[in-house]
C-alpha cells in the first residue's frame, strides 16, 4: 500500500487536464509511443470536443521514483464537469489525492473552485500545478496568489510546469509521490471494493473499475454486489494499463479491473459496494445512490428515415449508459421516437450530443419532465412523466412531484441573486452558511422540475460563473401540477405539450407561443398559435397571414420557370411537419425546445 | 395560303418530311439538360386523359424597342435597322421551319418588344408567311401590341387593315412623373391620345396596360390611374404589379439599396383595391392581373396559357408547349437566334418533357391565377389526380379562411386568394 497512489486531476475546462494525463502516461510509458493517441482517457470524440470526461476510467502507471522505490500511480479521471456530481464524487471516492490544475495565463477560474470544494468534501489532499508556463501570457506569481487568496492552498507547494512541452512532469510525479497520502485501508477486513465505473467489452462482457478499500479481491472469489443483492463468480482480475495487465490478486488499496459474469450494464448499479460472499462486509461503502432516470424527454429523427439508424444508436448508447433507460414512442408531429429517461439534464445533453455527433442524427428533443405521481378517483395510482398519458384533469385527486435538496456555493457577494433565483424556483426552505474565504452555501429545498430548465444557466450567469450547483433527491410533495396543450391552427401538437406548475404554466406557455410564431413561416392565413389547459386558453399569440406573394405576369415563357420554383418550394415543404393545415419547420420544434432551457 | 377551318392536319405538309415532329422532342443544338422536369421516353404519361383537341395560340415575339426600360426583363434590344429589316425574313423562315405544326391556330399574338415599331410593311409579309406556313384558322385573332409613342391614327388603320383585332396598349401609367422613372418615352398626354385614337380604330377590343405598385407610388396616384382608363373606355386593362427582376436596371439599383421595393402589406392593398375598383365599375377579373368589361373581351390567347392548351412561340425567347407533355424554347439571344435560323435549323435552345405530376402541378398553378379556377372532374381526367380528395383539410381550411371556393365541381381562388396564388399552388398534394 505505501508505494501506491491513487489521484486525480482536477481543473477548469482547458486549463490542461487532458495534456497533462498524456504526459504522465507518457513519461511512465504506459502506453508505447506505437498506441498512443493523443489524450488516452478520452476515447470518445464527443469527449474531446467538449474538453470533459463522460464516463470515469482509471489508468495504472508505473513510476520509479528519486527514493529509488517504484510506484504504481492509478490515475483515475473524473468528468470534467461539476454536473456529473454523482459520478465525479464515486471517482473522487477511489482517490486520496488530486492534482488541481490552475492556466497560468487564465488564473483560478469558477470550475477550479467548483472542483476544489467537491474535493475537499472527500478529504482529498491537493497538489496544485500552474501550467501552460511556455506561454508569453503566462503570469506564475498572480497564479500562485490566486492558489493562495482563492483556493487557499499552499503555493510554495505548487508546481510550475509546461504540459504541453514536457516541462516539469518529472516534478509532478514526485510531488504525486512525496504529497499524496497512500492509500489506507485494512487487508484483514472483509472485502470491501468501491465499484467505481463498469464498460462492455464486446468479448469479455462488462468490465467493472473498482477500488479496493478494505481486504482483497482474486479471480476465483464469489462475490455479492451489497445493494444489488446479485452475486458473481470473478473470473480476472488486474490493473489497467493501457492494456488490461492481469493478476492473481488486487490488494487492499489498490484500483483495479475486475470481470465476473456480467452481461449488460443494466445489472451494474456502480457505486455499489462488493463483498465476498463467504466472507462479507456488515455494510456497505455510504454514498450510494442508485443510478434512477429523474429527467425524461422524447427523442424523435428529424426526418423519419432516420428512425431506424436512432434505433440503433440508441442501442448502442445504452450498451455503456446503465444509467440510459428508453422505450418506444410516436408522435402524430414528429413521427416515431424513443421515450428515454436520464440521470439529469447534463446526462440528457450527453445523450443528444453523442447521438448527434457519433451517429450523425438530427434530432428533435421533447420538454425534459419530471417523474409525477398522480392519484385518480378510481383510487389507482399513476407514474406519469409523458404528457401524452397525463390522465384527465377530471379524474385526478391529487398530483406529487418530486423534491430535491439543492446546494449552490457562492461568494459571498452573490448570495442576494443566488437566493432570489431560488425563491422564483418555487424554493421552500432556505438556509445558508459561511463557508471559508467569503464563501457560502445557499441550502434549497426545491421541485426536480425547478431546475430542468433555465436554473442552471441562469444562476451561472448571476453570478457570472462562480456559483456550483449540485442536489440531491428528497422526497415526494404535493403540487397542483397540470398539463398544458399547445394548439397551432387549434390543432394540439402533442410533441409540445407539457407538465408543469400551475403557477409556472402561463409564462412557459407564453415562451412557447412566441417562440412557435417567430419561428412559423407567414401562411396564406391567419395562424393562432394557443396555450391551453383543458379548454382554457392562457396564451396566445397570432401568426398573420401572407396577403400577397402572386407575381403579375404568367404568359407562355413563365410557365416552366415558375413550376420549377414551385418544385423547389414543395420540396422545402417536405421536410416540414404537418399540424392540420400548417407546416411547421424542423427548427421551429427545435428552437421552442431549446430555447425552453436557455 | 393554307386555310385550316376545323379539322386539325395531322399530316405535315408535303416536302417537310425532314423536319422533326412536333411531338417529339424537338431538336436541341447546345447540349441543354433541363433538370426539372423527368424525360420520359415512351411510357404514355398521362393515361386516362384524352388529349386536348382545343386549338392553339401562336406568338411572335419581336425583340426590339426604342429604348430599354429599366425594369425590363423581356428578350429585347434596340436595334439596329438592318437588324430589324432582316427580322422579318429570319421569322418567315422559322415559320417554314415548322410547317409540320399540326394543331390549328385561331390566335396569333404579336408581342415583344414593341411590334409597332416594325412598319406595316415590314408586318404585312410576316403575317402572310405565318398563315402561310402554319394551319392559322382564317377566322384567328391577331393580337398585337403596341406602344402609345407609335399610335397615330394612320398607323392604327393599317393595323385594321392586317387584321388586328385586339390591340394592347403599353401605357403602364397617365402620370408624367411615373412615366419618367419608369423610363418610358411617353407621357401622360400621348398615352390618353393613344388610347383614344386606338379606341376610334374599330378594334374589337382595345387594351390598355398599367402598373402599380412602383417605388413609392401612394395609392391615390393609382386611383388616378384607374380613373383616367377607366373613363377612356377601354375594352380590356392588364394591371400588374411591378416585379423587379435581379438582371435589370431596377434590381441592381435595389441591391444596392437605391430602390426600395413596395412592402408586401401595401403590395397586397393596391392589388385588392385594384379589384374592388374595377369590380365596383362592372369588370370581371378573370385572372390575377387581367380584367375585361365583358367575357367576349378577354384575351383569348392569353387564356390558353393559363389553361394549359397548346401554342407554337417563334422569335427568339419565345417558348411553346403542345399541349401533352413537351416544352421547348427558342434561343433568347439574337444572333443566337439568328445563326440557327440563317442555318436552316430550328432556333431550339432547350426542351423538356414532363411526367404526370409536372403537369399537375402547372395545371393547378395556372389555373389557380383564373377565376375560373380548376374544374375537378376534368383536372381527374386530364392529370389522373384526385386533387379534392387528396387535399380534403387543406381545401377546407382555405376555404374556411376566404382563399378559395369548392363548388359545383370547381376549386375556384376568391379575390384574396389570387393574391396569394403563388404559395396556394405549392400546398397542394398532387400524389
Ligand atoms: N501552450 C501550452 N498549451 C497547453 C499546455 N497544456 C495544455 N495546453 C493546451 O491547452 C488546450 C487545452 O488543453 P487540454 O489538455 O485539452 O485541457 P482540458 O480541457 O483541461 O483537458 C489544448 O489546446 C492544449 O494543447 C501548456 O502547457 N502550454
Ligand atoms: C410584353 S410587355 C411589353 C409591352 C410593351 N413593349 C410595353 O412595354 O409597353 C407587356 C406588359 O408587361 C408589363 N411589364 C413589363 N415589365 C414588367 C415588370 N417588370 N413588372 C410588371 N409588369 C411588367 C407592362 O405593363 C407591359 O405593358
Ligand atoms: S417597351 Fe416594353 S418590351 Fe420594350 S423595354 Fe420597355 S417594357 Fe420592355
Amino acid at each position: 500500500m505505501k508505494n501506491v497512489r491513487n489521484f486525480c486531476i482536477i481543473a477548469h475546462i482547458d486549463h490542461g487536464k487532458s495534456t497533462l494525463a498524456d504526459r504522465l502516461i507518457q513519461a511512465c510509458n504506459g502506453v508505447e509511443t506505437r498506441e498512443f493517441r493523443d489524450q488516452v482517457l478520452d476515447d470518445m470524440e464527443l469527449e474531446r470536443e467538449r474538453g470533459i470526461t463522460i464516463k470515469s476510467n482509471a489508468i495504472s502507471l508505473a513510476h520509479t521514483a528519486e527514493d529509488g522505490l517504484t510506484y504504481r500511480l492509478n490515475l483515475i479521471d473524473t468528468p470534467g464537469h461539476v454536473d456529473f456530481s454523482h459520478e465525479v464524487r464515486r471517482s473522487l471516492m477511489a482517490c486520496e489525492g488530486a492534482i488541481i490544475i490552475v492556466d497560468a495565463t487564465q488564473g483560478v477560474e469558477a470550475q477550479t473552485v467548483a472542483n476544489l470544494y467537491l474535493a475537499m468534501e472527500h478529504d482529498l489532499e491537493l497538489l496544485p500545478v500552474i501550467n501552460k508556463i511556455d506561454l508569453p501570457a503566462a503570469d506564475v506569481d498572480r497564479a500562485l496568489e490566486e492558489v493562495d487568496r482563492d483556493l487557499g492552498l499552499d503555493p510554495f507547494a505548487a508546481l510550475a510546469v509546461s504540459a504541453k512541452n514536457g516541462v516539469g512532469i518529472d516534478r509532478v510525479l514526485e510531488g504525486i509521490v512525496e504529497h499524496l497520502p497512500p492509500p489506507t485501508g485494512d487487508p484483514e477486513a472483509p472485502l470491501k471494493a468501491l465499484v467505481f465505473d463498469a464498460r462492455y467489452d464486446v468479448y469479455r462482457g462488462i468490465v467493472l473499475s473498482c477500488r479496493i478499500r478494505d481486504g482483497s479481491l482474486a479471480a476465483g472469489d464469489r462475490v455479492r454486489f451489497m445493494h444489488a443483492g446479485t452475486e458473481y463468480e470473478v473470473h480476472e482480475v488486474g490493473y489497467s494499463g493501457f492494456r488490461r495487465e492481469k493478476i492473481d490478486r488486487l490488494p487492499t488499496g489498490a484500483v483495479g479491473y475486475v470481470i465476473t459474469g456480467i452481461k449488460t450494464i443494466r445489472d451494474v448499479g456502480i457505486g455499489d459496494t462488493l463483498t465476498l460472499c463467504r466472507r462479507p462486509a456488515e455494510a456497505p461503502l455510504p454514498g450510494y445512490q442508485p443510478a434512477r432516470p429523474v429527467v425524461f424527454s422524447s427523442i424523435y429523427p428529424m426526418s423519419s428515415d432516420e428512425y431506424p439508424a436512432l434505433s440503433e444508436a440508441i442501442e448502442k448508447l445504452a450498451l455503456n449508459d446503465a444509467a440510459l433507460v428508453y422505450q418506444k414512442d410516436a408522435s402524430a408531429a414528429l413521427g416515431f421516437g424513443y421515450r428515454c429517461g436520464f440521470l439529469g439534464l447534463l446526462h440528457l445533453d450527453v445523450v443528444q450530443e453523442r447521438l448527434r455527433r457519433e451517429f450523425d442524427l438530427s434530432l428533435v428533443l421533447s420538454a425534459p419532465s419530471v417523474l409525477y405521481r398522480v392519484q385518480t378517483s378510481d383510487g389507482a395510482r399513476h407514474e406519469v412523466d409523458n404528457p401524452g398519458l397525463w390522465p384527465d384533469p377530471g379524474t385526478i385527486q391529487g398530483v406529487e412531484e418530486p423534491w430535491i435538496q439543492a446546494s449552490i456555493l457562492v461568494p459571498e457577494k452573490y448570495m442576494g441573486a443566488a437566493i432570489e433565483l431560488c425563491r422564483q424556483h418555487r424554493a421552500a426552505s432556505l438556509t445558508t452558511s459561511f463557508l471559508a474565504r467569503g464563501r457560502l452555501e445557499v441550502v434549497a429545498e426545491m421541485p426536480l422540475a425547478e431546475v430542468l430548465f433555465d436554473f442552471y444557466d441562469r444562476l451561472k450567469s448571476v453570478t457570472r460563473g462562480y456559483g456550483s450547483f449540485d442536489y440531491e433527491e428528497r422526497d415526494y410533495r404535493a403540487g397542483d401540477i397540470v398539463k398544458v396543450d399547445i394548439l397551432v391552427h387549434h390543432e394540439k401538437v402533442d410533441a409540445l405539450a407539457f407538465l408543469a406548475h400551475r403557477d409556472k404554466a402561463r409564462a412557459r406557455a407564453v415562451h412557447y407561443c412566441e417562440q412557435l410564431a417567430e419561428s412559423i413561416p407567414r401562411h396564406q392565413f391567419r395562424i393562432p398559435v394557443q396555450g391551453a389547459i383543458g379548454g382554457n386558453i392562457i396564451s396566445r399569440a397570432t401568426i398573420s397571414a401572407f396577403r400577397k406573394d402572386v407575381t403579375a405576369k404568367c404568359y407562355g415563357g413563365d410557365v416552366s420557370r415558375k413550376r420549377k420554383l414551385l418544385e423547389k418550394q414543395k420540396k422545402g415543404k417536405e421536410r416540414m411537419k404537418l399540424v392540420g393545415s400548417v407546416e411547421i419547420p424542423q427548427d421551429a420544434f427545435v428552437s421552442v425546445l431549446r430555447t425552453d432551457r436557455a | 395560303m393554307r386555310v385550316v377551318s376545323s379539322a386539325p392536319v395531322v399530316e405535315p405538309a408535303p416536302g417537310v418530311e425532314s423536319t422533326p415532329e412536333v411531338e417529339s422532342a424537338p431538336a436541341v443544338e447546345s447540349a441543354t439538360v433541363v433538370e426539372s422536369a423527368t424525360v420520359v421516353e415512351s411510357a404514355p404519361v398521362v393515361e386516362s386523359a384524352p388529349e386536348p383537341t382545343e386549338s392553339a395560340g401562336l406568338y411572335v415575339h419581336v425583340p426590339f424597342c426604342s429604348a430599354v426600360c429599366p425594369y425590363c426583363d423581356f428578350a429585347v434590344q434596340i436595334g439596329s435597322a438592318s437588324e430589324r429589316t432582316a427580322f422579318g425574313a429570319l421569322l418567315r423562315a422559322e415559320a417554314a421551319l415548322w410547317s409540320a405544326w399540326d394543331r390549328p391556330i385561331d390566335t396569333v399574338y404579336v408581342g415583344g418588344g414593341t411590334p409597332s415599331r416594325l412598319d406595316p410593311g415590314q408586318l404585312e409579309p410576316m403575317l402572310a408567311a405565318l398563315r402561310s406556313e402554319l394551319p392559322v384558322r382564317s377566322d384567328a385573332e391577331l393580337f398585337l401590341e403596341a406602344n402609345p409613342e407609335d399610335v397615330t391614327p394612320g398607323r392604327v388603320d393599317e393595323w385594321r387593315a392586317l387584321g388586328v383585332s385586339f390591340l394592347s396598349l403599353g401605357v403602364q401609367s397617365f402620370h408624367d412623373a411615373e412615366l419618367r422613372a419608369l423610363g418610358r418615352r411617353h407621357d401622360g398626354r400621348e398615352a390618353r391620345s393613344a388610347v383614344e385614337t386606338s379606341l376610334k380604330g374599330g378594334f374589337d377590343t382595345v387594351s390598355v396596360d398599367l402598373m402599380f405598385g412602383l417605388p413609392g407610388q401612394d395609392l391615390a396616384a393609382w386611383s388616378g390611374n384607374l380613373d383616367t382608363v377607366l373613363a377612356l373606355g377601354p375594352e380590356h386593362i392588364s394591371c400588374y404589379q411591378l416585379t423587379i427582376h435581379e438582371d435589370t436596371a431596377f434590381g441592381r439599383r435595389r441591391a444596392r439599396g437605391r430602390l426600395t421595393e413596395m412592402p408586401e402589406s401595401a403590395q397586397a392593398d393596391f392589388f385588392a383595391s385594384t379589384h374592388a375598383r374595377l369590380a365596383d365599375a362592372g369588370w370581371e377579373a378573370y385572372e390575377v392581373s387581367n380584367f375585361a368589361r365583358a367575357p367576349r373581351h378577354r384575351s383569348q390567347h392569353n387564356l390558353k396559357y393559363w389553361r394549359h392548351l397548346p401554342y407554337l412561340g417563334l422569335g427568339p425567347s419565345a417558348h411553346s408547349f403542345d399541349g401533352a407533355r413537351h416544352r421547348w424554347w427558342n434561343h433568347r439571344a439574337l444572333h443566337d437566334y439568328a445563326r440557327r435560323i440563317t442555318r436552316g435549323e430550328r432556333a431550339v435552345e432547350a426542351d423538356e418533357a414532363l411526367d404526370g405530376e409536372a403537369l399537375a402541378l402547372e395545371a393547378l398553378m395556372l389555373g389557380l391565377r383564373t377565376v375560373e379556377g380548376i374544374d375537378l372532374p376534368g383536372y381527374r381526367l386530364r392529370y389522373g389526380v384526385d386533387l379534392h380528395g387528396l387535399n380534403r383539410p387543406l381545401i377546407a381550411t382555405l376555404a374556411e379562411e376566404g382563399l378559395v371556393q369548392c363548388e359545383a365541381g370547381a376549386l375556384r381562388p376568391t379575390r384574396r386568394g389570387l393574391a396569394v396564388a403563388d404559395g396556394l399552388a405549392a400546398r397542394f398534394r398532387l400524389a
